[in-house]
């Protein structure tokens, strides 16, 4: 990412680029940090440690580059490192099953329900964000950066520290069991066969 | 023009699913070859034209639904003041 070559900026400087590259992402950031914790208050207390790192490490970023993915990997991490073992357990995905799954002929047959657009635009409520938060952390995060942030897979791998094969992958299953949960809101909702 | 040799095929020639292509086009990740090639491919493939419906909606509903939290007053000065604080001492 932008933090090979280490910068020198004057206090001005890191203002500067405190206030104008890192700060308009404050939202994104908070919505990032509550969809990882599911709690405002450990939201909050992610998106402050990210800024005050980014403050920290501010040489290693170079002006004018991704702030966002910057800002973002720094996110991620933070949650990992300190939140994640504080809490709870890391997540048990098999990588490993996904990535087979993806390769595999089985990918092209109908797995998850038929669920329907019509079924879609009568989930008016909280329905696609419980979905969301319901699903493991992992797949949570991808469907966040690509769908919610607009990140291109490149920039995911980087934020991730995962090969891009792996990004196409793990979105491909989180988005089908994303819709497997639909799936079961759209039955209660009496939608047969939907 | 509408490409006649698939261009999501990988280098080494593996020949890529539905599912992968509408990826690459749900997502904005497709050259424009292989965006024509999918268009043209939906017509006669209802799997991949009912999957891209119902995929694009759901990122849509995703988008307008999920991202509506707005960062608590009084975080950015909290944020500031820790930062002066850290800069001064």
């Amino acid at each position: 990412m932008e933090e090979s070559q280490k910068q020198h900026y004057s206090i001005q400087e890191k203002n500067a680029i405190f206030n104008n590259e890192f700060l308009p992402h404050i939202n994104s950031m908070y919505n990032f940090g509550y969809r990882l914790t599911l709690d405002q208050d450990d939201a909050k207390d992610l998106v402050q440690d990210t800024y005050l790192k980014a403050f920290r490490f501010i040489e290693s970023f170079q002006k004018g580059t991704n702030a966002k993915a910057w800002l973002f990997r720094i996110l991620k991490n933070s949650f990992i490192n300190d939140y994640r073992k504080k809490t709870k357990e890391p997540s048990k995905v098999d990588y490993q099953e996904v990535e087979m799954y993806y390769n595999s002929e089985e990918v092209d047959r109908q797995i998850t329900p038929d669920l329907r657009v019509e079924s879609l635009k009568d989930m008016i409520g909280d329905e696609i964000s419980n979905a969301l938060n319901a699903l493991d952390v992992d797949f949570r995060t991808v469907i966040i950066l690509c769908d919610l942030e607009d990140f291109k897979y490149e920039e995911m791998a980087k934020i991730l520290d995962i090969p891009i094969g792996t990004v196409r992958s793990r979105l491909h299953r989180a988005r089908q069991l994303l819709k497997e949960k639909l799936s079961e809101y759209a039955k209660t909702m009496g939608y047969k066969n939907s | 023009m509408i490409p006649e040799k698939n261009p999501f095929v990988q280098a080494d020639g593996a020949k890529p699913t539905c599912m992968q292509m509408l990826q690459l086009i749900l997502d904005d990740e497709a050259s424009e070859e292989q965006r024509l090639y999918f268009k043209n491919h939906m017509d006669s493939c209802m799997p991949c034209f009912k999957s891209y419906s119902l995929d694009s909606a759901i990122k849509q509903l995703l988008k307008s639904r999920c991202c509506n939290d707005s960062v608590p007053p009084g975080l950015i000065e909290e944020i500031k003041f820790q930062i002066n604080q850290n800069t001064a001492s």
